[in-house]
């Protein structure tokens, strides 16, 4: 077998592994018992829960046909490796959008599902599982299972969410969601503070199917966690002169080279941050705005990891629960702006009460937060783990599709539901991630 | 229902295309190309019915009007015009030869029945299609055939040059044909010469910063297709690197390794 080298969008370790790569379903065959195995698509997730090293990397994402598409119920059932991005394409134009949608569209189906993503309308529609009509699971032993709400339900709760342990989802069913357009109306609203952010959450959870904020994680004194928070509705009312349903273009600027690891520091970052806050005046603004540069404002700079140098970037997203209140994010925030690593890319969100299916799934109500740290080695890592004790503490989790370095007694205390997972995983499935969490399985 | 619905070029008559190896991921994303602008009525013709369906189901999925037919585009006792008259009547606007093959090439050289099975699939049969639909579209008075060759056959590389000179008979050919159409203006014979493109074809190779997807090729393909142009490198950069390999001396091209 072929080897190749596979990286996560962190780009801190890299994986050389020996690669089976299948581009139709009927190529979809055991591999030899003795070899750990694990789907691969986009490899959009940040640490290690899409590698493995010293087994066999299953690329899925030749896996790339639909299969059906109802335009008038909105049903679409495709081959596991077909991207967000390619969704789109077919279901904007007959007026459907994505149930839910993580900040890229650079992503297969079948990784959607495996790490139950979730995105901006999650307070109103719940994680992509709660929306997940069916899929089949190609099993190491070469059984194929259909999966569905009822059917197979344990198997359907753990791959959802289930980071490609228990099979190879070969292709997934989903209902998308109806839009009045292609286009969304859009606030933007300045805030100080964690409670401010926490009163805008409040306000706006009712009225706004999708709301984020970006908070500036380096900002200290009277600045101190100050952010923007973005709140949008798809509307009809799209620009004048403008497609209605129109369909995002291919990102047209890239990050050809991996820059060198001082590019993005404390001082470039806390310059950044205080562009980016000063962009919105004080009072807010509102506009009109396509989906693309709403929900995908980074994928128009395609390979963007690379900005962070050689040896990559870690992203600590975090949710702790709501009964803990602002209380945890307050600490948090002090201990980053303290610690003087830089965080480029912070994102608050509130998530909401719906449950999705997945015995794994991340979110929970509560309060997430993502962010983004250049590897510095050590110290960067002894902030992480002086976070971990303020989400211990609070009740909270981190989210594996980001991890790289959680501990395995963190994970469980976290996840409650892996005493329902694990004997759903097929023993010859495993990740980097797995094997550092659950070692002893 | 919708005014503005999944066919934007709605207005325009469908484009009616065959494709010979309808499983190519070139030929499929020349046909997505073509769909974003016009309606798009395919039929493909290939061996793997399983695959065949496949892609036929997601054509359909994405608002094209697609049928196929199992017949291998290499099988030289296939009479092409009959079949293609029973199963496309009418016009015929676009004839796509995309099959092929891309055998590892050492193992070919101490085997010559793989290596004529190669140059058979990429180079007599495709020339024996081509001519064929050349004659139709001389019939019809009009009409696009477009056939994928490659940069490989620009120059003969230790390292590729079987594969590569499949490639340059065939491409050899079409600028003989368009030679002896270029009187008719309503027919086009487009060559297409893709580079390094990430396809099931190429899913042994291990990827470099040259690959490009095969959305891009089959997005650069179309545009050549629409516009009559003879000759295409996907993307056009291809040209740069192939002149300066192909206007190395001898003396330099033999110590490098390519």
């Amino acid at each position: 077998m072929r080897v190749d080298e596979f990286q996560s969008w962190g780009r801190v370790q890299a994986v050389r592994s020996p690669c089976a790569d299948w581009s139709w379903l009927d190529q979809a065959a055991p591999l030899p018992a003795q070899d750990k195995r694990l789907a691969y698509g986009l490899g959009r997730s940040y640490g290690d829960s899409c590698l493995l090293s010293g087994g066999v990397m299953i690329r899925t994402r030749g896996l790339n046909k639909l299969i059906q598409f109802d335009r008038e119920t909105g049903v679409l059932r495709a081959e596991a490796g077909v991207s967000l991005s390619e969704i789109l394409e077919v279901a904007v134009p007959a007026g459907w959008f994505l149930p839910t949608s993580p900040g890229t569209r650079f992503i297969t189906l079948a990784g959607a599902i495996a790490n139950d993503i979730h995105g901006k309308n999650h307070h109103a529609a719940g994680a992509i599982g709660c929306h997940v009509r069916r899929f089949c699971v190609l099993r190491s032993d070469g059984t194929r299972w259909e999966c569905g709400p009822a059917q197979n339900e344990r198997l359907f709760a753990a791959t959802i969410g289930g980071l490609g342990l228990t099979g190879v989802i070969l292709w997934a069913e989903i209902q998308l969601a109806r839009v009045p357009s292609a286009w969304l109306n859009v606030e933007l609203i300045p805030f100080t503070g964690v409670n401010e952010f926490m009163a805008l959450s409040a306000d706006s959870s009712q009225k706004w199917e999708h709301t984020v904020a970006w908070f500036d994680a380096a900002a200290q004194g009277k600045n101190f966690a100050r952010g923007i928070y973005i709140r949008g509705n798809f509307t009809a009312g799209s620009p004048a002169g403008q497609n209605p349903r129109k369909v995002h273009a291919p990102p047209r600027l890239g990050v050809p080279i991996t820059m060198p690891n001082c590019t993005l520091n404390m001082w470039s970052v806390r310059a950044f941050n205080a562009l980016y806050f000063h962009r919105v005046p004080r009072s807010g603004r509102k506009l009109i705005q396509h989906y693309e540069p709403f929900f995908y404002p980074l994928d128009a700079l395609n390979g963007w990891s690379r900005i962070y140098g050689r040896r990559g970037f870690f992203q600590y997203q975090s949710v702790t629960p709501e009964s803990a209140g602002a209380q945890p994010l307050v600490e948090m925030a002090r201990e980053i702006s303290a610690s003087g690593e830089a965080s480029f890319l912070a994102v608050l969100k509130t998530f909401g009460p719906r449950v999705s299916p997945g015995m794994l799934s991340f979110p929970k109500p509560g309060i997430t937060l993502a962010l983004d740290f250049p590897n510095r080695g050590r110290s960067t890592l002894a902030l992480f783990n002086r976070l971990d004790a303020i989400v211990r503490a609070a009740g909270g989790r981190l989210y594996p599709a980001k991890d790289s370095r959680m501990s395995g007694e963190d994970f469980r205390r976290g996840y409650p539901g892996l005493n329902d997972f694990l004997p759903q995983v097929d023993r010859a499935f495993c990740s980097d991630f797995w094997k550092r969490v659950a070692p002893e399985f | 229902m919708n005014t503005n619905d999944t066919t934007p070029g709605a207005a325009k008559p469908p484009l009616n295309a065959v494709v010979f190896g309808g499983t190519s991921a070139i030929a499929q994303s020349i046909l997505h190309a073509a769909a974003r602008e016009r309606s798009v009525r395919a039929l493909l013709l290939g061996r793997n019915e399983q695959r065949l369906q496949s892609v036929k189901n997601d054509l359909t999925a994405r608002g094209l009007n697609a049928s196929f037919q199992c017949a291998d585009p290499a099988d030289a006792a296939i009479a092409w015009e009959p079949l293609l008259r029973a199963a496309m009547p009418g016009k015929i606007d676009l004839f796509l030869v995309a099959h092929g093959e891309l055998p590892e090439q050492e193992p070919l050289l101490n085997d010559p029945a793989a290596m004529a099975r190669t140059l058979q699939v990429n180079f007599i049969s495709a020339a024996v299609i081509a001519t064929a639909c050349a004659r139709m579209l001389e019939q019809q008075g009009g009409g696009s055939l477009a056939v994928i060759g490659s940069v490989a056959a620009d120059r003969g590389r230790a390292s590729n040059f079987v594969y590569g000179s499949s490639k340059a008979g065939l491409e050899t050919l079409l600028e003989g044909m368009r030679h002896r159409l270029a009187r008719n203006p309503a027919i086009h014979v487009t060559t297409i010469k893709p580079g390094l493109t990430d396809t099931p074809m190429t899913a042994g190779i291990p990827k470099g910063p040259l690959f490009s997807s095969a959305e891009k090729v089959g997005a650069i393909s179309w545009k050549a297709i629409k516009n009559g142009k003879p000759v295409a490198y996907a993307p056009a950069w291809w040209w740069v690197i192939l002149t300066i390999v192909r206007l190395l001396p001898r003396k330099i091209f033999y110590r490098t390794k390519m």
